[in-house]
C-alpha cells in the first residue's frame, strides 16, 4: 500500500522560496539592483558629457559597493556601447580615490564618501548616481528614490552643471522631481 | 493476502449454498476463483449476471468483485482502471443488494481497498507531474466515497490534494515561465484551498510565493532594450504582484511566526516593494531567530 498521508502530502507543498541564511541577497532576487542598472544604462544614453576627453575610449561606468548592481550591469550592459564607445563595467574599492568614470554609482552605505569623490579630479566630469535621501544636496546628479512602492529617479540640474554634463529633455521629463 | 482473501470467499459463499445450487455457473466461477483461474473465472461470473435470477443475488457481485480486484492487481494501465471500475461497480452491488449483510465484512473492506488504490494512483500522478491523471484519479476516489457514505467528510483530504495538485502546477510553470495557463491554475488552486480552510498555512505561503515569483520574474526580464517608460510600466505590474502576495505571506507568519521562511518572505516582498524600513524589521527579526537557534545548537 502506497498510500500517502495527509501530512506527508501537505509536505509536499511546501515550496521553498525563501531559504536561508542570506548575507547577501541573492542577484536574482535582487530586484533593486535590476531595476537601478536598467535606469543607467538608460541614463547613460540620455546625457551628453561636453568635456571632449570624455567621448573617447570606453564607456565607464563604476560601481562602489553593491555587488549585485554591478553584477547586473557587466551581465546585461557590458556587452553594449553608449554611441561608439562600448560599455565597461568596473567594480570600485569603497573609498574616495576613484578612477575616471562616465557615471558612479555611491550606494547609500558610502554616502558619506561623496564630498571627497567631488573634490577627486578624476570625477570633474563625472555623472554621480546615488540612492541616498539627502544625496543630490551632497552632490549627486542623479538620485534614485522609492515612489508609490516603485524606484523613480530624481535629478539635481544644477549639480549636472557642475559636471559639465546636459541632462536631455526626455530624462527631465521622466523624472519624478527636478531640481533647478 | 491471497490465501486470506479466498478465505474470506469462501466463507462468504458457503453462507450461500442454496443460491450456488441455483446457479451452476456461480459455483463453477467460485472454483475457478479459489484454483486461482482469475479469466475463467471472470468468463463464468460474467455469464452469470447474464441471469436475471442471479443478478439480483449480492453473491454473484460478490464473487465478481473479488474476481475483478484480484484480476486489477495483476494488470496493467489502462486495462487496469477498467478492471477497478468493474470490481467497483461490482462490490457496491452486492454492499447494495446485501440485505441481510451477510457479505458485508468481506465488500465493504474490499470496496475501501479499490478507492483507495484511486488516491494512490492520483498520488502516483502528482509525483510523476501529471496533473490531469491526478485530478480525473482524485475525483473517481471522492465519488467512490461518496456513493457509499454521502456524508464522508473529505475536506482534509481534498485541502492536502489541491496543496500538492498546485506544487505540481507551480513545477510546471517554473519549467516554462511563459507558460501562464500553469500559474494561473496554481493560483485557482491555492485559492481553493484558502476558500476551504483561509488558515492554510501551505496555501497561503505558497499563494503568496507564487505571487511574489511572478513580480520578480517580471523584472528578471528587463533587458537593455526596455527604455525608462517601459522599466516603469514593469515596475508598476510587478508591484501588483507583490501588492497581492503580501497579506498571504502575512498570514502564514501570523500563523507560524518563527518560520524562517515566511520572515525572509516578508523581508523580500518590502524590499521589492522599497519599502526599506519594513524590510529591514523583517531582516532584523530573522538575524534574531538565527541567534536564538543558534543559541539553542549550543546548549
Amino acid at each position: 500500500m502506497t498510500l500517502l498521508t495527509g501530512a506527508a502530502m501537505a509536505l509536499m507543498a511546501l515550496a521553498t522560496a525563501f531559504t536561508g541564511p542570506q548575507q547577501q541577497r541573492e542577484p536574482d532576487k535582487d530586484t533593486k539592483a535590476m531595476i537601478e542598472a536598467s535606469y543607467i544604462y538608460n541614463i547613460a544614453k540620455l546625457v551628453e558629457w561636453r568635456d571632449p576627453a570624455m567621448r573617447q575610449g570606453p564607456f565607464v561606468i563604476g560601481v562602489i559597493g553593491s555587488a549585485n548592481l554591478y553584477q547586473e550591469l557587466a551581465n546585461k550592459y557590458a556587452n553594449r556601447a553608449i554611441g561608439k564607445q562600448p560599455i565597461e563595467v568596473r567594480k570600485l574599492p569603497e573609498m574616495a580615490e576613484v578612477d575616471r568614470c562616465h557615471i558612479l554609482f555611491v550606494p547609500v552605505a558610502n554616502k558619506d564618501l561623496l564630498p571627497a569623490i567631488l573634490r577627486n579630479p578624476n570625477a570633474r566630469s563625472t555623472l554621480i548616481i546615488s540612492d541616498c535621501p539627502e544625496a543630490l544636496a551632497h552632490g549627486a546628479v542623479i538620485n534614485f528614490i522609492a515612489a508609490r512602492n516603485t524606484i523613480k529617479y530624481e535629478i539635481s540640474l544644477a549639480n549636472a552643471e557642475k559636471q559639465r554634463i546636459d541632462v536631455g529633455l526626455t530624462l527631465r521629463q521622466l523624472a519624478d522631481r527636478v531640481v533647478e | 493476502m491471497m490465501k486470506h482473501l479466498l478465505a474470506i470467499i469462501v466463507c462468504a459463499l458457503l453462507h450461500v449454498a442454496p443460491a450456488l445450487a441455483q446457479g451452476g455457473a456461480l459455483a463453477q466461477a467460485n472454483q475457478k476463483y479459489q484454483a486461482g483461474d482469475l479469466k475463467g473465472a471472470r468468463t463464468l461470473v460474467d455469464e452469470a449476471i447474464k441471469d436475471p435470477e442471479l443478478a439480483r443475488m449480492p453473491d454473484v457481485w460478490v464473487l465478481r468483485g473479488f474476481v475483478y480486484k484480484d484480476l486489477y492487481k495483476g494488470a496493467a494501465k489502462p486495462e487496469a482502471d477498467i478492471l477497478r471500475d468493474e470490481a467497483m461497480a461490482s462490490l457496491y452491488t452486492a454492499i447494495v443488494e446485501d440485505k441481510d449483510r451477510k457479505f458485508l465484512a468481506s465488500s465493504r473492506p474490499a470496496y475501501w481497498y479499490m478507492a483507495k488504490t484511486m488516491y494512490n494512483d492520483a498520488v502516483n500522478a502528482l509525483n510523476a507531474v501529471q496533473p490531469e491523471p491526478a485530478m480525473a484519479y482524485y475525483a473517481k476516489y471522492g465519488e467512490a466515497l461518496r456513493r457509499l457514505a454521502p456524508d464522508t467528510a473529505t475536506v482534509q483530504a481534498d485541502i492536502d490534494f489541491n496543496n500538492a495538485l498546485g506544487t505540481v502546477y507551480v513545477k510546471l510553470f517554473n519549467e516554462d515561465r511563459q507558460q501562464y495557463g500553469w500559474y494561473d491554475k496554481a493560483v485557482a488552486v491555492y485559492k481553493r484551498v484558502l476558500a476551504m480552510d483561509s488558515a492554510n498555512y501551505g496555501a497561503n505561503y505558497n499563494l503568496a510565493t507564487l505571487y511574489y515569483n511572478r513580480g520578480v520574474y517580471n523584472i528578471q526580464r528587463i533587458t537593455p532594450e526596455n527604455d525608462i517608460p517601459s522599466l516603469q510600466q514593469i515596475q508598476e505590474a510587478s508591484r501588483e504582484f507583490f501588492t497581492l502576495a503580501l497579506p498571504y505571506m502575512l498570514k502564514a507568519h501570523q500563523m507560524r511566526p518563527g518560520r524562517a521562511e515566511t520572515i525572509l518572505g516578508l523581508e523580500s516582498i518590502h524590499y521589492s516593494l522599497q519599502d526599506e524600513d519594513k524590510s529591514r524589521h523583517y531582516r532584523r527579526l530573522f538575524e534574531e531567530l538565527e541567534h536564538d537557534e543558534m543559541k539553542q545548537r549550543d546548549h
